[in-house]
């Protein structure tokens, strides 16, 4: 097999790789920041909530 | 959990060791004197995602133990990534694989030991989500996906082994309780290769943790403001 022939197989391996990872990578990166943004806006809503059936409770 | 979001020393760490281990293979290992020549470059990677991938199975395998033992869900969480990552790394070893093989065998598939041994140990861990999904009750689920893990794992040793046991199959055996069988500089980069990988699987497996822990505090939040 020459160089050249072997660099294509070689080539497709190394892509597939780095794709795959890479894409792994980002893919959870993104979803760890949707999940800490969807925890802080419902932790935001239980403490307003809560604020209001206080305050509701008070009158 | 802040301690399990933050991970980017591994995945800096992970990201060094494989350039290295890159730049070496290409760069100061030699070109293999067999057939393959040049398309042997592939093994660099090819071997140390194929021995993440068992390591990652073997760390769910641990964590299901420890799930039967405890009964404490973060157990079952770490089986969960555990699994999934090493699906994601056997995935990764499949599609090199036949690529190693067409360029090495002339073929993309052939049915011998390790092969077959390893396309079974991708389906069992298919099945392990596939019971995963079938089972509604919280507990009953984490305990049948660690008992199913733990039935799963019998495949791991026989696939690391079948290549030194049952050697009349076409894939090489690199490693042997005689040495490596390979020249020092190509040792070296598929050595600092293997650290990379690895601390990857860590990195990501701690990543991973994480989007689950976020995903149950999720469902608890949502749960309490009755959504």
């Amino acid at each position: 097999m020459t160089i050249e022939e072997g660099a294509k197989f070689v080539a497709a391996a190394y892509a597939i790789i780095l794709a795959v990872l890479m894409l792994y990578y980002v893919l959870s990166a993104r979803r760890v920041n949707t999940l800490k943004r969807d925890v802080q806006l419902l932790e935001q809503e239980v403490q307003r909530r809560q604020i209001g059936a206080g305050g509701a409770g008070g009158e | 959990m802040k301690q399990l979001v933050s991970a980017p020393v591994l995945f800096v760490g992970a990201g060094i060791f494989l350039v290295t281990g890159l730049l070496l293979a290409f760069l100061y290992a030699p070109i293999d004197a067999s057939t393959m020549g040049y398309s042997q470059k592939i093994f660099f990677y090819h071997a140390p995602i194929a021995e993440t991938a068992l390591v990652a199975f073997g760390v769910a395998f641990v964590a299901a133990i420890l799930y039967l033992r405890s009964q404490d869900p973060r157990w079952d969480r770490l089986g969960v990534v555990s699994v999934r990552l090493g699906l994601v790394f056997s995935l990764l070893v499949m599609a090199t694989g036949m690529i190693w093989g067409k360029a090495a065998w002339g073929t993309w598939w052939d049915w011998e030991p390790r092969l077959t041994t390893f396309l079974l140990v991708c389906f069992l861990y298919v099945a392990y989500f596939v019971l995963r999904s079938v089972v509604e009750e919280e507990q009953r689920r984490a305990t049948f996906a660690a008992v199913f893990s733990i039935i799963a794992f019998i495949d791991v040793p026989i696939t690391f082994f079948a290549t030194r046991f049952l050697p009349a199959g076409m894939h090489p055996t690199v490693i042997t309780m005689g040495g490596t069988g390979m020249p020092g500089s190509m040792f070296v980069s598929f050595f600092i290769s293997m650290i990379g990988m690895t601390l990857l699987l860590v990195a990501l497996i701690r990543r991973d943790l994480a989007v689950e822990e976020l995903k149950d505090r999720v469902a608890d939040l949502k749960n309490s403001i009755g959504g």
